[in-house]
């Protein structure tokens, strides 16, 4: 449809803002609001992206522009964003702006949606899940708030979890409205009901709505009230905004997944452990829903993805990954065989408020911003789970000197790369103000 | 189940309804253009429900003239990768009354096409006409004004020659989506044009309009694809050379 909505041709040369020129190469894809082309910036040869608008989809262009020459002056938050490098000029009625090309191993969220790309582990899905909640924070940090965010915004490598977050021309300051109509799925009630602009606290229900897609693979509030014949504009104002009710709501049971439509929260919910089950209750509760209230801080988020990271262990049965309770049994969600834990190590200090218990399994692992009370590296292994004729051990990956106390006082170190055995009842001292204690399930 | 599998989220089924006059007046080109238009747009839809993760396009095409007929067949809406395209022929008069009534009954969850297990969106719905109704056809659409899809569609008409605009406007009930034209050529970008730009807008959920004005009538898809369409008329224009375009 390029040829009725833009007159954009190949080989046209565009004018940047900067004085540098551009070629236009080819068509990388289409989106609601414009076409982005393959470039190459003259002189240089290197490859660019270059989003051109339709300016009817744009409400206020002047200040929709402006505001993009703003994000183009202070800069990305972070690598992860595919952030606007450079503004054309206005031509032919319309304008773009260049950015990088994201590379094939990124495959956009709607992908995921539509079960045509899968991670290849639940290592990857998780690692995705925390990169999300990073860019977040990186953003928020700087002020902005992501106005437009849908399933089309996230761009993920199914292997490592690796995000990049594209559509970051809809990014404004707090308190601005970037002219752009996001869709209502992804917004939150109270800017459905048209009682705020999209801020701080609007976006972080809309990253709980990504994390309930990425993780439990439906729409919180889609289930047996929301499925309506026709989903006319009335309806989709009461299901997203003026009577919203979470699918798996703990009072109310009006909304719940049907049999057959949402076959993957029934599959999957049960198969998480309570910690994540109950950040999403609270996250779609009716005071989150309501009143705006008690939706989860981004470093919360954090702390239970990483210990839901640490939770992913091998069925003994099947082999099959899934999420391990610390001290309850858990159905492996492919074989269906219980399995509990021997034990699991408690640590003794919350953070951010988030109790960390991690289940003694095989295969395991521990993370540095877990064993680092000042870390923020939620990827890098510091410890993993071994399992030997009889024994479990905790390998040290970190860069630290372990302490190990046994209940009778015996105390020994374990360098970088050693093992620690584990008893009941021992205690270890990770260095860096960290400390857990090793505790047997009653079998 | 493993805990990386999944089945696909459940997509709201988007229909697009389009009714296309092929009574005799449109015989030679104006038939072969509307032909061309139709055929043309299967493989956009096709395209569009590729990137959509929120809805599912599907098409259903009914010819009349003397008579109706629906072409993508009476068991419902078609997936548009799925349908063989088949060409009108033009023939007969313009039972426009006839096309009402066919369309109201098939606008039905219990006897006609609206019953998609997770539900539909709004539907768009596009009559192309060439001439004034050869019936009598003012009870009929007014019945068809009464049915509930029908009012909450994205409604456009296309007229072509001699077709009666104040009847196409009587169907769409918005002057907006009334675009009327006397080029055989232009007729085939028109349908093309309008049949892209209202499917797209309802299916990716633009078509609420209280998303910027709490205000407005959030049923009122039509207004909104009205203003799609006027915005995006400018664009149409300039695209001078097709040759140039991929």
């Amino acid at each position: 449809m390029a040829d009725i909505q833009t007159s954009i041709r190949k080989n046209q040369k565009i004018k940047l803002l900067n004085g540098q020129t551009v070629t236009v190469t080819g068509k990388i894809g289409e989106g609601g609001q414009g076409i982005v082309y393959r470039v190459k910036v003259d002189g240089t040869n290197e490859e660019k992206a270059m989003k051109w608008y339709f300016m009817y989809k744009i409400n206020d262009p002047k200040s929709f522009c402006s505001n993009l020459a703003d994000n183009v002056a202070t800069g990305s938050p972070s690598e992860t964003f595919v952030w606007p490098e450079q503004l054309t000029e206005v031509t032919n009625g319309s304008f773009g702006y260049i950015m990088e090309i994201i590379p094939d191993r990124y495959k956009a969220l709607s992908k995921y949606l539509q079960a045509r790309v899968s991670f290849k582990s639940c290592s990857a899905m998780v690692t995705a899940a925390i990169n999300i909640v990073e860019a977040f924070q990186q953003l928020i940090n700087k002020g902005y708030s992501f106005q437009d965010i849908n399933d089309g915004s996230f761009k993920i490598d199914p292997t490592t979890g690796d995000v990049l977050i594209c559509d970051c021309d809809n990014v404004v300051s707090f308190g601005k409205a970037s002219g752009i109509s996001g869709k209502a799925r992804y917004k939150a009630p109270e800017v459905v009901r048209g009682d705020t602009l999209p801020n701080k606290v609007t976006d972080r229900y809309s990253l709980a709505v990504i994390l309930f897609l990425l993780l439990v693979g439906n729409h919180p509030l889609e289930g047996a009230r929301s499925n309506v014949p026709c989903m006319t504009g009335k309806y989709e104002r009461r299901f997203y905004g003026q009577e919203p009710v979470f699918m798996f709501d703990e009072q109310l049971d009006v909304n719940r997944p049907v049999p057959g439509l949402h076959r993957n929260a029934i599959a999957l919910w049960p198969c998480y452990p309570d910690f994540i089950r109950k950040a999403f209750i609270r996250s779609f509760s009716q005071d989150s829903l309501l009143r705006s209230e008690g939706r989860l801080i981004e470093q919360e988020w954090l702390m239970l993805l990483v210990r839901l990271k640490s939770c992913i262990v091998r069925c003994m049965n099947c082999g099959c990954e899934y999420f391990a309770e610390s001290t309850i049994a858990t159905a492996c969600p492919d074989c269906m065989a219980y399995n509990t834990p021997p034990g699991y190590l408690r640590f003794d200090k919350k953070r951010t408020n988030v109790e960390i218990t991690i289940p003694i399994a095989d295969g395991a692992k521990l993370y540095e911003a877990e064993l680092d009370e000042r870390s923020k590296d939620y990827n890098t292994v510091s410890a993993e789970i071994l399992v030997k004729p009889g024994k479990y051990g905790l390998k040290n990956l970190s860069k630290s000197v372990w302490e190990i106390t046994a209940p009778g006082g015996k105390t020994v170190k374990k360098a970088p790369g050693e093992v620690a055995v584990l008893g009941t009842g021992f205690r270890i001292d990770f260095g860096n103000g960290v400390t857990a204690e090793i505790v047997a399930n009653s079998r | 189940m493993g805990m990386i599998d999944r089945v696909e989220v459940p997509r709201k089924v988007c229909p697009v309804i389009i009714l296309a006059d092929k009574s005799i007046s449109m015989d030679g080109l104006p038939i072969g253009s509307e032909n061309a238009a139709i055929e043309g747009i299967l493989p956009e839809l096709a395209s569009m429900n590729k990137e959509n993760p929120d809805a599912f396009i599907k098409f259903a095409l009914m010819e009349f003239s003397t008579g109706v007929n629906w072409k993508t067949g009476i068991d419902g809406l078609v997936d548009p990768a799925e349908y063989k395209w088949v060409d009108l022929v033009a023939d007969g008069a313009t039972s426009f009354g006839l096309a009402c009534k066919e369309l109201n009954n098939k606008l039905s969850v219990s006897h006609g096409f609206m019953k998609q297990a997770s539900g539909s969106m709004s539907p768009v719905i596009i009559l192309i006409s060439d001439g004034e109704p050869t019936d009598s056809y003012s009870v009929a659409l007014a019945e068809l004004k009464k049915n509930n899809w029908f009012k909450v569609a994205a409604k456009i008409a296309i007229g072509y020659g001699k077709a009666n605009d104040k009847v196409l406007e009587e169907f769409t009930g918005n002057p907006e989506t009334v675009i009327h034209t006397n080029d055989v050529q232009e007729l085939k970008n028109l349908i093309k044009f309008v049949a892209i730009t209202s499917s797209m807008v309802v299916s990716t959920g633009q078509a609420t309009k209280s998303n910027t004005d709490t205000n407005a009538d959030p049923d009122d898809t039509t207004s909104v694809v009205a203003d799609a369409l006027k915005q995006a008329q400018a664009a149409l224009s300039d695209a001078t050379d097709p040759g140039e375009e991929w």
